[in-house]
């Protein structure tokens, strides 16, 4: 190559280099389309009866319809959704749901009676993570086609297997999972070896909502376009673009310089940074669990009441929520949910070392217990395990972590191998202190065999009869007033026979969003609708 | 060397070939089963009842001995079945081809960029030994070797895309052009200058630059410190004075004869930068959400998707073999003596 040759080729190379890094116009969000960033990580699978975590129902809210849904505001409400009405049975075993007439699903089908019957039915058949919503109540495989009948095209019949109250059921038919309703005429068109188009649905979508996916492409983005046939008031977006973005400071980032409109994944960093951002908003919620210490009784120690009650005396519930846990959790001292049927004022335990002390030797250890505590080696729980171990010394309880991943923390409780865990979690998902109790408390059967790996009372091998009796008369009954005396009476119970699991903070999620967005509610239940956004621009 | 000799010599490198990726399978398999992993926890979450657990156990084939397991997959992967992910549910080799062409880009524009910088540096240094221009280049190629990419990800994220406005966020597009153009290879800006979309080849440039450079700058520290070496080595040879003695020019010394000396031990290191960008790129895919093989091998690792990952070592396997025997056929076109 001659030297002019080559001064030309460096010049129009270096011409071209400067062309791509000239400064680039990076505008905001389209006005009719909107950018969301959150972790994809967990996403599996995009079949409603299959999906676990609460990522998947923040995705799947606005793709498909229930027949009720549940109320962002007010957690003790449903909305109708599909059904326009429905009425309870008057020996309360049976609800009828009536669907509101000319709905269809986003491929034209016309949303039938056959359709939800079809939908519950599926679920209970696969058998996979949603249906033990139901199947905590009585429905079964066996006996879906009893339970779920459609006698004509627009009227829905579910007769309860046990005796439950029926809001109970009402209310979990609009959690996004169990109560998603399926388009059955499409998603048999696209059934392989019988397996009611679950391969199908892992990757598409077949709802009547106000969005249906159009593209779906694991740890990178799910697309969302607006479904031309949805039955209600249609959203003035045109998309929605839900992008995988695992960093937190990177979703700060984009958030600030308005490529994202809402950032669901933010380390509580990034959310204090963002407080101060002009055009930035953070909208905090109650969301599903709670932050707990719990104990086993499998080991022989924690059996003794005396030495639990020493825990609870243990724990800075205020200086833990104050400087570990903002924007992860606020202070609760109740297995139930905010907001939720029954729920009685904390009872005002703070921590009392001298307390402590005073319970422990009259529990036999005048010098104290040295015990392994265990917690994930994510945020917040390892600042949260370093902080119970230093509150816990002051008591004389010599605590040593042990940090690892899920299957090494959770795992072990499930195989019932530990002695003090710090956790998350407890129901709150379905809106009803009986999903708290259930997920925390119930534990029918305590042997090993039984590995009801699903009941955290098991997994801490807390059984206490009359607790189980009171929590299965409670979610039968149909009085409110009954009922309420009866969530009363176990939260009572509980604090006096000191169950093991001792929460001290409830889970929240917290999002930070721009303020150019109108109608953004977060749902409580993760099931936030996004066809109701606007923007003002 | 005779026919039946080189046909012994190949059979010897197959069976090598074979054995080595035998081995990385098995030793991967065997981790996979250690680690604490649950991919049927993943599938059935916290919540789900024991029953469940035991139907999807039972459906994934975890209730047989885990040599019969490993040998079911060796079958198939023998018969060209790599099964089916976990995570995703659709076979594996779907996914990597979805996924691969976001690390091919990546990859090859750093590659670009690291042998670019990193080999007329090395020159320099090697030329110049200990003066100045040693030195700086010494201290560039320290940096870019010793500073987390991680963190010089954030800090260039915050610089240009942030504060300067020069180059897109993350992804691998602007918002505005996904799902404008139709994937025909997968790699963004092929396809986007298939359709002629122009605006959207310069956006997927404009997202490919920054993690490229970084990626490339972090590769060109180790291609300068070794092309400086190997220059070195041959700067010092008697060839060279007897050169500069006949009357030839420094730079002709330099670029005809030393220069040339190095090129195959270069393509050695250059083919194994490139191999180790194609699966060691996660941290910058996680920085600059770049849904690329990196990520892909990660969180199918954490998840327990043995099947996928199998296949993604072994791709990798396969990738360093033929990047290996590439540069052994450079080596016979290079230098006579090893025909």
């Amino acid at each position: 190559m001659t030297g002019p040759t080559r001064l030309r080729l460096i010049a129009t190379v270096s011409a071209a280099a400067l062309g791509l890094s000239a400064p680039v116009v990076l505008a905001e969000t389209p006005d009719d389309q909107l950018v969301v960033g959150f972790s994809m990580t967990n996403i599996l699978t995009l079949d409603p009866a299959a999906i676990t975590g609460k990522e998947t129902v923040q995705v799947l809210a606005n793709v498909y319809d229930g027949l009720v849904q549940l109320d962002p505001v007010n957690r003790t409400e449903v909305q109708p959704d599909l059904a326009e009405s429905w009425e309870v049975a008057p020996d309360a075993m049976s609800i009828t749901f009536t669907l509101r007439d000319g709905a269809e699903f986003a491929s034209g089908n016309p949303v039938r009676a056959e359709d939800v019957v079809w939908s519950f039915r599926r679920l209970l058949t696969l058998n996979l993570a949603q249906a033990s919503f139901l199947k905590t109540y009585g429905f079964t495989a066996e006996g879906a086609e009893q339970a779920f009948a459609a006698p004509d095209d627009r009227t829905v019949v579910v007769t309860l297997p046990q005796k439950i109250n029926p809001q109970l059921i009402i209310a979990t038919l609009g959690i996004v999972g169990p109560g998603s309703i399926i388009d059955s005429v499409l998603v048999t068109e696209n059934e392989v070896d019988g397996d009611l188009g679950a391969a199908w649905l892992a990757q598409n979508s077949a709802g009547s909502a106000a969005f249906t996916l159009q593209q779906w492409q694991s740890n990178n983005l799910a697309l969302l376009t607006r479904n031309d046939n949805f039955w209600g008031e249609p959203s003035t977006m045109r998309r929605i673009i839900w992008r995988h973005i695992p960093e937190s400071q990177s979703q700060r980032l984009q958030l600030d310089q308005h490529d994202l409109d809402i950032a669901f994944q933010l380390a509580p960093a990034d959310l204090a940074a963002l407080e101060t951002t002009e055009g930035v908003q953070i909208q905090t919620t109650p969301s599903a669990g709670f932050y707990y210490l719990a104990m086993s009784m499998a080991d022989e120690r924690f059996q003794n009441p005396k030495l639990r009650e020493a825990i609870r005396y243990l724990i800075d519930y205020q200086g833990v929520n104050n400087a570990i846990l903002p924007y992860f959790g606020e202070m609760h001292q109740r297995p139930i949910s905010g907001g939720f049927f029954g729920l009685l004022d904390d009872p005002g335990y703070t921590l009392d070392p001298e307390k402590a002390k005073a319970l422990l030797a009259e529990a036999g250890y005048p010098d104290g217990i040295d015990v392994t505590l265990r917690a994930l080696s994510d945020d917040p729980f390892l600042n949260l395990a370093t902080a119970m171990q230093g509150s816990l010394a002051q008591g004389g309880v010599r605590a040593e972590v042990i940090t690892g991943s899920g299957e090494q923390i959770y795992g072990a409780m499930r195989e019932r191998n530990f002695e003090m865990i710090v956790g998350r979690g407890g129901g709150g998902q379905l809106p009803d202190p009986d999903s708290n109790m259930r997920a925390l408390i119930y534990n029918p059967d305590n042997s090993d065999e039984a590995r009801l790996t699903n009941f955290q009372g098991w997994r801490t091998s807390f059984s206490d009869p009359k607790l189980n009796q009171m929590i299965d008369a409670a979610a039968a009954e149909a009085d409110d007033e009954v009922r309420r005396q009866l969530y009363a009476d176990i939260q009572n119970r509980i604090e006096e026979v000191v169950a093991p699991i001792i929460p001290f903070s409830e889970v929240v999620t917290s999002v930070a969003y721009r303020d150019d967005l109108n109608g953004f509610v977060l749902n409580p239940s993760w099931s936030t609708d996004l066809a109701t956004v606007t923007k003002t621009r | 060397m005779s026919p039946t000799s080189r046909m012994t010599g190949f059979a010897r490198q197959l069976g090598t070939i074979a054995i080595t990726l035998l081995g990385l399978l098995v030793l991967t398999f065997a981790i996979g089963r250690l680690m604490p992993a649950d991919p049927v926890r993943a599938i059935v979450g916290e919540e789900a009842t024991q029953d469940t657990y035991m139907q999807v156990y039972t459906q994934l084939g975890f209730d047989r001995p885990l040599p019969v397991q490993f040998l079911m997959y060796l079958r198939d992967v023998l018969t060209g079945d790599f099964g089916t992910s976990i995570r995703t549910g659709q076979p594996v080799i779907n996914d990597i081809m979805a996924v691969m062409p976001a690390t091919l880009e990546l990859a090859t524009l750093a590659i670009l960029i690291g042998a670019g910088l990193g080999i007329p540096l090395g020159v320099l240094a090697a030329v110049k030994k200990d003066r100045w221009p040693d030195h700086v280049i010494r201290i560039f190629s320290l940096m870019g070797h010793s500073m987390p990419i991680f963190w010089t990800g954030m800090i260039a994220l915050l610089i240009f895309y942030a504060a300067l406005g020069w180059v897109g966020g993350g992804g691998r597009i602007s918002d505005y052009y996904i799902g404008l153009v139709p994937p025909v290879t997968n790699f963004i800006v092929i396809d986007a200058m298939l359709a002629r979309e122009w605006d959207v080849v310069r956006s997927a440039l404009n997202h490919l630059i920054l993690p490229a450079s970084l990626l490339g700058y972090s590769s060109s520290a180790y291609i300068t410190r070794m092309t400086r070496s190997f220059m070195l080595d041959q700067i010092n040879q008697e060839y060279i004075t007897t050169a500069r003695v006949k009357g030839l020019s420094r730079r002709q010394t330099i670029w005809r004869h030393a220069f040339l000396n190095i090129r195959v031990q270069l393509v050695t290191i250059v083919a194994l930068a490139y191999g180790a960008l194609l699966e060691g790129a996660v941290l910058i895919e996680t920085v600059f959400s770049w849904p690329g093989f990196g990520q892909y091998l990660t969180s199918n690792l954490m998840t327990g998707d043995m099947n996928a990952v199998m296949t993604c070592v072994l791709l990798v396997g396969v990738i360093f073999i033929a990047l290996n025997l590439l540069s052994d056929v450079l080596y016979r076109v290079f230098d006579p003596r090893t025909r």
